[in-house]
């Protein structure tokens, strides 16, 4: 694929385009279904062909070619390196032997608080999800974490009406040092732009190529100032591959 | 040895009663949907279910009224949407929850199969906690002054799981994604195991690494081919994701559910029956699926 229009991209391969690239340097990544696990092979067939996909079912240096239901599912077993049992891999994550990981949510907020349990009060909600899985104890143990999420103004929130994998920012920070957590999130990336956290939450740190300021924050409830930074062009490598992912 | 191979009527009638706490085993890969099927043709009464990640058999068994309490990490059709009877159920208070995390989960189980009564761990510690784990308390390493949760152990009365292989005894061999499945047997009390083939005692002794359960353990053994459909067995047939994404369809409306049910689950007495409900053709294509026959 050739694109010369960021803005012909797919939402969800843009946000794993801009993924791709932060996986750089890192050589085992915990990910989840989805968007993250596209970001995450996408990475290991163009800029980190090093990097170690593991999967909270147990499969670890896996390669999913095919479209992936369930962590546990065929295209995850299949050319997967080694599979071990889920107590393994959680233990893995909580020694804090797994570098980075992935999350996506329903909801995210200012400080990187992520929900995927309720839309609406916990014992009377609007909508009942499907809960935390294991994304919570990724939030809170791994090393280093990125948000995904898709461009879409309804996910971005002052505060998510439940706490399900935990962020950072001032009051979370001494809390994850207090019990010896990971840092919580560095690091949101949608399909126009990324943000990095600072103690007060995040900030606008680059636009992707082809995409305004305007567009960056369109219907964002954050106060966000125009970036310092260039915009972000993406690895030639990671543009041709873009159709190896689904 | 005392031999365990058992008809499915019988084991489910013998070792699981009302009231029971039920484990049922696995991740994706090897549910035993069709052995478990058989707690809602028997019409078993206020169950409590529990597993890390649920997916659609928990969905068809709070349906079916047969569940008092489910206790879980994740309750969905994975990729696909939430679980509606979950979902229905939650939401007029007809059930009773716990909710957790995948790894809290897999915590408690390790917890009873070590025979412990807590786990410490640094998980649920930030972040909001459902208020029905509310009784989850804290503790300090008597070591190092290190603050963790203390993950209460699940000692499941009756684990249902399905595996690829067993020798009449009930040794269980198994392969491909476990996930918590061979942790929430060994913590339950009573095992009983589902699987794709019988084999005899010389050929599992070939290769005793792949025992993942002893004999001892097992209470019984029931040869059910085709019996984790829709999910996969691996180096047996596929997955089956389109009826996965239809069901989202049919549990959306109950009335629908219910004629599902109908089919798969009370019209399923036999096996036969349910293997023919899959049919030849979607036989033949998931046998030559993905992790399928080689």
């Amino acid at each position: 694929m050739t694109q010369n229009n960021y803005k012909d991209i797919t939402i969800n391969k843009r946000i794993a385009m801009i993924a791709a690239s932060e996986l750089v340097g890192y050589r085992s990544c915990f990910v989840g279904i989805g968007i993250p696990s596209d970001a995450a092979c996408l990475a290991k067939i163009t800029v980190e062909k090093n990097l170690n996909l593991i999967y909270e079912s147990g499969a670890i240096g896996a390669f999913p070619h095919t479209k992936s239901y369930s962590t546990g599912s065929p295209s995850i077993a299949h050319g997967a390196e080694m599979i071990t049992d889920s107590l393994s891999v959680f233990s893995e994550l909580q020694a804090g032997r797994i570098e980075v990981g992935l999350l996506s949510a329903a909801q995210i907020d200012k400080y990187g608080n992520l929900n995927s349990t309720v839309i609406g009060s916990y014992d009377n909600p609007k909508v009942r999800m499907v809960g935390s899985g294991g994304a919570h104890d990724i939030a809170c143990l791994i090393p280093n974490l990125f948000t995904l999420m898709p461009h879409e103004p309804r996910r971005f929130v002052d505060k998510v009406d439940f706490v399900t994998s935990p962020g950072s920012g001032l009051e979370l920070d001494k809390l994850r040092s207090k019990y010896k957590l990971g840092r919580g999130p560095s690091l949101l990336i949608t399909d126009r732009a990324k943000f990095k956290m600072s103690v007060d939450g995040w900030y606008l740190h680059s636009i992707l190529k082809d995409f305004s300021y305007e567009d960056a924050i369109e219907g964002l409830p954050w106060n966000l100032k125009p970036p310092a930074s260039e915009p972000i062009i993406i690895n030639q490598d990671i543009i041709s591959s873009l159709d190896a992912i689904n | 040895m005392i031999e365990k191979i058992s008809n499915i009527t019988e084991a489910i009638k013998k070792n699981i009663n009302d009231n029971d706490t039920i484990f049922i085993g696995g991740f994706g890969h090897l549910i035993p949907f069709y052995l478990t099927h058989e707690l809602i043709r028997q019409n078993k009464a206020d169950l409590t279910i529990c597993r890390s990640g649920a997916d659609i058999l928990f969905d068809q068994l709070i349906a079916s009224k047969i569940i008092k309490k489910v206790i879980f990490g994740y309750i969905g059709n994975p990729s696909v949407g939430l679980s509606h009877s979950f979902n229905r159920a939650y939401k007029s208070d007809i059930i009773e929850v716990e909710e957790w995390t995948n790894q809290s989960m897999i915590l408690r189980l390790h917890a009873a199969r070590m025979g412990v009564s807590y786990l410490p761990s640094k998980i649920l510690q930030i972040g909001d906690k459902p208020s029905n784990i509310n009784y989850l308390k804290s503790t300090i390493c008597p070591y190092t002054g290190d603050l963790y949760s203390a993950i209460p152990s699940l000692k499941p009365d009756v684990a249902l799981i399905h595996a690829q292989h067993a020798d009449k005894y009930g040794n269980i061999q198994m392969w491909g994604i476990d996930g918590d499945t061979i942790e929430g047997a060994l913590a339950s009390d009573k095992i009983i195991v589902s699987v794709e083939k019988i084999i005899n005692n010389e050929k599992l002794k070939e290769h005793p690494e792949m025992t993942v359960i002893p004999a001892h353990r097992v209470t019984s053994v029931i040869e059910l081919p085709w019996g984790a459909y829709p999910s996969y067995v691996s180096g047996y047939y596929s997955r089956d994701d389109d009826h996965y994404m239809e069901y989202d369809q049919i549990s959306r409306d109950e009335e629908k559910l219910l004629d599902y049910l109908d089919e798969w689950v009370h019209s399923s007495k036999t096996l036969k029956e349910y293997q023919e409900m899959i049919g030849k053709e979607r036989c033949n294509s998931l046998e030559k699926g993905q992790c399928g026959k080689k």
